[in-house]
C-alpha cells in the first residue's frame, strides 16, 4: 500500500466534494433540516380543534351528564354545542362543521352500564383518534366527579369506513401516492439529466422539436411506466390471492388485501395524474443538477417535507399552525386526501371534495409541465 | 450517393447568402468566445473553420444554429433570422460531442433524429447509415460501437434529413484515414448538389479540401481565404506552419 497514492486519492475525494456544493448541503444541512422539521412537528404540533356536538336522547337524566360533559370538554379547550338529534349530528360531522358528536342513549339512566356512542368522520383515523381520546378523558372526569355507578361503555363509530378496523385502509392510499410520486420523479430526473449531460439535448434542440413536444413525449413515455407501476402497486395493495399449501409450504396470501370502499379505477386515475406531475417535476429539478447524485440530493429537500407534511404520517390538523399553509402547495396533500376519499369514504366523482382534489392535481401537472418546458429553453442559452 | 438535398430557398432568394452573421458576439463572463464576427457564406461551398482550441469555433456554430443567444449581433441561415425552430428543418448539426443515445441501436438513433426532423421515410435512415458505412452495424447497441463508429453514427444523424446547410464540428475525429477520404468525397458530392457545409477541423489536409477557410483567433475571424491565400498571408508553403504562424504571430488582415 503506497502512502502517496492513498494520499492522492484522499485529496482528490476531498477536492471533488468541496467543489460540489449540493453534496455539502446534503451532508451537513439536510440532516439538520429534516430532523429539525420532524422535531418541530412532534413537539409543536397543534392540539386538534374539537368542535363537539352532544345529542341528549335520555331526556331529564341526560341533561346533567350533558352539562358535566360540556364543562369537562370545554376544560380541554373544545367548543361544545347541543344537537337536536342523531341525524343532524351526523350531517354536521359529515360536512366537517363538527369534528365529533357524542350520543347519550335513551337508556342512559337505566342500563348497567349504558353505551355512549362517539361519532367521528373516519377519513383520517389518526385525526379521529385524537377526538375520541379527548372525549374519553372528558368522560373520565365526569364519572370521577359523579362517582355513581359503573363507568359507561364507549363505542366509536364513523361516518365513513369502520373505525380502527385495519390501519392500512387509511395508510395504504398515502403510501401508494408517495411511492408513485417518488419513483417517477427519480426515474425522470435521472434520465433527463443524462439527456442534458450526454449532449443529446443540445442535439435535440438543433432539430425542429418543440419544448412542449419534449415534455409531452417524456410524460407519455414515463407516464406509461408510471401507469404500469401504479396498476401493479394498487393490485398488490388491494388484492389478496390465496395460494394453497404446496407440499411443505403452508398456504399464504399474495397481496396486502386492503379493503377499498370506492372504485380502484378512480384511485388509479388519481395516482396517474399525480405521477404525470412528477415527470415534469423531475425534468424541472434536473435543471439544477449537474450529476445524478445531485438529482438524488433533491429528495431530502423536496420530497421528505412532502412526506412529513402532506398527511401521509401525521394528520394535517395536528401539524404546527405555521406549517399548515405549506400543505396547500404540495401535490401529495391532494393525492393523499383524494385516495382516502376513495379508499375510506367510497367517494365517486359525485363527491365535491374528490373532484376538487383531482382538479388541483391536474392543475399541478399542467403547471409543472409548463415550468419544465420553460426551463428547457433556459438551459440552452 | 443519395439524392440531392431538398434545396429549400424559402424566404432566401438567389441573392441571399446561405449564412450571414452581422456583428455576432457571445461572452461568457469575462471571456469573449465570439467577438464581433460578420461574414457572408455562399451556397454550395465547403467552408473550413480553423483555429486553436478555445478560439470560438463551436460557439460560433452554436450561435449560427440558434442554440446560443448572442450577446450582440444577429445570424441568418438561408435568409431566415436565427433562432428559428422552423428553419432548423433545413439545418444539420453534428456536435463536437457525439450526442447519440447509448442504449439505442445505431438504426434507432438515426430514425429517432429523422423523426425529430419530420422524416418518416425509412430509406433515409438506411441511406444515412450507408454513407457512414454502418449498414452492417445498424442493429448494434450504440454503447458497444467503437469510438470512431459512434462518431460516424453521429454524422449519419446530422445528414439523415438531407439539409441544405450542414454544420459539422470536427466530424472526422477518431475516424480512420480511408473512411475520412470517403467522407470528404461525400461532402463534395453534397456541396456540388448545392449544400453549404461548415466544417471545423484541426487536420490540415482536410482544410485543403475546403473551398474557403475561416481562421479564428480569440473569438474573431482573423484570416479568410483559400488554403493558398492563407499560405501566402503566412508566408509559407506548409499549411500546418501557416496555422501555427496565424495562431501565434501578429494578426494578419485577410
Ligand atoms: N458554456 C460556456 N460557459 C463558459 N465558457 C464557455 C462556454 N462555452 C464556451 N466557453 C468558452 O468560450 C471559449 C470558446 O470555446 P469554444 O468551445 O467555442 O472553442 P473551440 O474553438 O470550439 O475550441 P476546440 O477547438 O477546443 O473545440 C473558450 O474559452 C471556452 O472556455
Ligand atoms: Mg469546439
Amino acid at each position: 500500500m503506497s502512502l502517496r497514492r492513498t494520499q492522492a486519492l484522499f485529496r482528490r475525494v476531498v477536492r471533488e466534494i468541496r467543489r460540489d456544493r449540493p453534496s455539502i448541503a446534503l451532508l451537513f444541512i439536510a440532516p439538520l433540516v429534516v430532523t429539525g422539521l420532524l422535531t418541530f412537528i412532534l413537539r409543536e404540533g397543534e392540539t386538534p380543534t374539537i368542535d363537539a356536538l352532544i345529542v341528549n336522547q335520555a331526556g331529564q337524566p341526560g341533561t346533567l351528564v350533558a352539562a358535566e360533559l360540556t364543562r369537562a370538554l370545554e376544560a380541554e379547550g373544545a367548543t361544545v354545542q347541543a344537537a337536536a338529534d342523531e341525524v343532524s349530528a351526523r350531517t354536521a360531522v359529515a360536512d366537517e362543521s363538527a369534528t365529533v358528536a357524542v350520543l347519550l342513549p335513551a337508556d342512559l339512566a337505566t342500563a348497567q352500564p349504558p353505551t355512549i356512542t362517539i361519532l367521528t368522520n373516519g377519513l383520517d383515523p389518526s385525526a379521529d383518534g385524537a377526538q375520541v381520546a379527548a372525549v374519553q378523558r372528558a368522560f373520565l372526569a365526569v364519572v370521577a366527579s359523579a362517582a355513581n355507578g359503573a363507568p359507561p361503555t364507549i363505542e366509536h363509530t364513523t361516518i365513513y369506513g369502520v373505525p380502527s378496523s385495519d390501519p392500512l385502509v387509511a395508510f395504504a392510499p398515502a403510501l401508494v401516492a408517495f411511492f408513485a410520486y417518488f419513483f417517477v420523479y427519480l426515474l425522470t430526473g435521472v434520465s433527463f439529466l443524462r439527456e442534458r449531460t450526454g449532449g443529446t439535448l443540445e442535439r435535440l434542440m438543433a432539430t425542429p422539436v418543440a419544448r412542449g413536444e419534449i415534455v409531452t413525449g417524456y410524460s407519455l413515455g414515463f407516464g406509461l411506466f408510471a401507469t404500469l407501476q401504479v396498476a401493479l402497486l394498487l393490485v398488490w395493495v388491494i388484492g389478496s390471492v390465496q395460494v394453497p399449501s404446496i407440499g411443505p409450504l403452508p398456504a399464504f396470501a399474495v397481496g396486502l388485501g386492503v379493503d377499498v370502499a370506492g372504485s380502484p379505477v378512480l384511485a388509479f386515475l388519481v395516482v396517474v395524474v399525480l405521477a404525470l406531475g412528477a415527470v415534469s417535476l423531475g425534468i424541472f429539478l434536473s435543471t439544477f443538477a449537474r450529476t445524478e447524485l445531485q438529482v438524488i440530493q433533491f429528495i431530502p429537500i423536496v420530497l421528505t417535507p412532502q412526506f412529513l407534511l402532506s398527511g401521509v404520517l401525521f394528520p394535517i390538523s395536528s401539524l404546527p399552525a405555521v406549517l399548515q399553509p405549506l400543505t396547500a402547495i404540495m401535490p401529495l396533500t391532494y393525492a393523499v386526501d383524494g385516495l382516502r376519499q376513495i379508499f375510506v369514504r367510497g367517494a365517486d366523482l359525485g363527491i365535491a371534495e374528490l373532484r376538487f382534489d383531482i382538479l388541483v392535481l391536474v392543475a399541478f401537472a399542467i403547471g409543472f409541465a409548463t415550468v419544465a418546458s420553460l426551463t428547457i429553453r433556459r438551459e440552452i442559452a | 450517393m443519395g439524392q440531392p438535398p431538398v434545396l429549400a430557398t424559402g424566404s432566401g432568394g438567389a441573392g441571399v447568402p446561405a449564412i450571414r452573421a452581422v456583428g455576432l458576439c457571445k461572452s461568457f463572463g469575462p471571456i469573449r468566445a465570439v467577438d464581433d464576427i460578420s461574414v457572408d457564406l455562399a451556397h454550395g461551398r465547403i467552408y473550413g473553420l480553423l483555429g486553436p482550441n478555445g478560439s470560438g469555433k463551436t460557439t460560433l456554430i452554436r450561435l449560427l444554429v440558434g442554440l446560443a443567444a448572442p450577446t450582440a449581433g444577429s445570424a441568418e441561415v438561408l435568409g431566415v433570422a436565427m433562432p428559428s425552430r422552423d428553419n432548423l428543418r433545413r439545418i444539420g448539426y453534428m456536435t463536437q460531442a457525439d450526442g447519440v443515445y447509448p442504449s439505442l441501436t445505431a438504426a434507432e438513433n438515426a430514425s429517432f433524429f429523422a423523426a425529430a426532423y419530420g422524416i418518416r421515410d425509412a430509406s433515409a435512415v438506411a441511406q444515412a447509415l450507408d454513407v457512414v458505412e454502418l449498414a452492417d452495424r445498424r442493429d448494434a447497441i450504440t454503447a458497444t460501437l467503437s469510438g470512431g463508429q459512434r462518431r460516424r453514427l453521429s454524422l449519419a444523424c446530422a445528414l439523415v434529413h438531407r439539409p441544405p446547410v450542414l454544420f459539422l464540428d470536427e466530424p472526422t475525429v477518431g475516424v480512420d484515414p480511408l473512411l475520412r477520404i470517403q467522407f470528404w468525397e461525400h461532402f463534395r458530392t453534397l456541396a456540388d448538389a448545392g449544400t453549404t457545409i461548415i466544417v471545423s477541423s484541426h487536420v490540415m489536409d482536410e482544410a485543403d479540401r475546403c473551398d474557403e477557410l475561416l481562421f479564428m483567433r480569440s473569438g474573431r475571424v482573423s484570416a479568410r481565404g483559400t488554403g493558398a491565400e492563407l499560405r501566402r498571408a503566412a508566408g509559407t508553403d506548409d499549411l500546418e506552419l501557416a496555422f501555427i504562424r496565424l495562431s501565434e504571430g501578429p494578426e494578419v488582415e485577410p
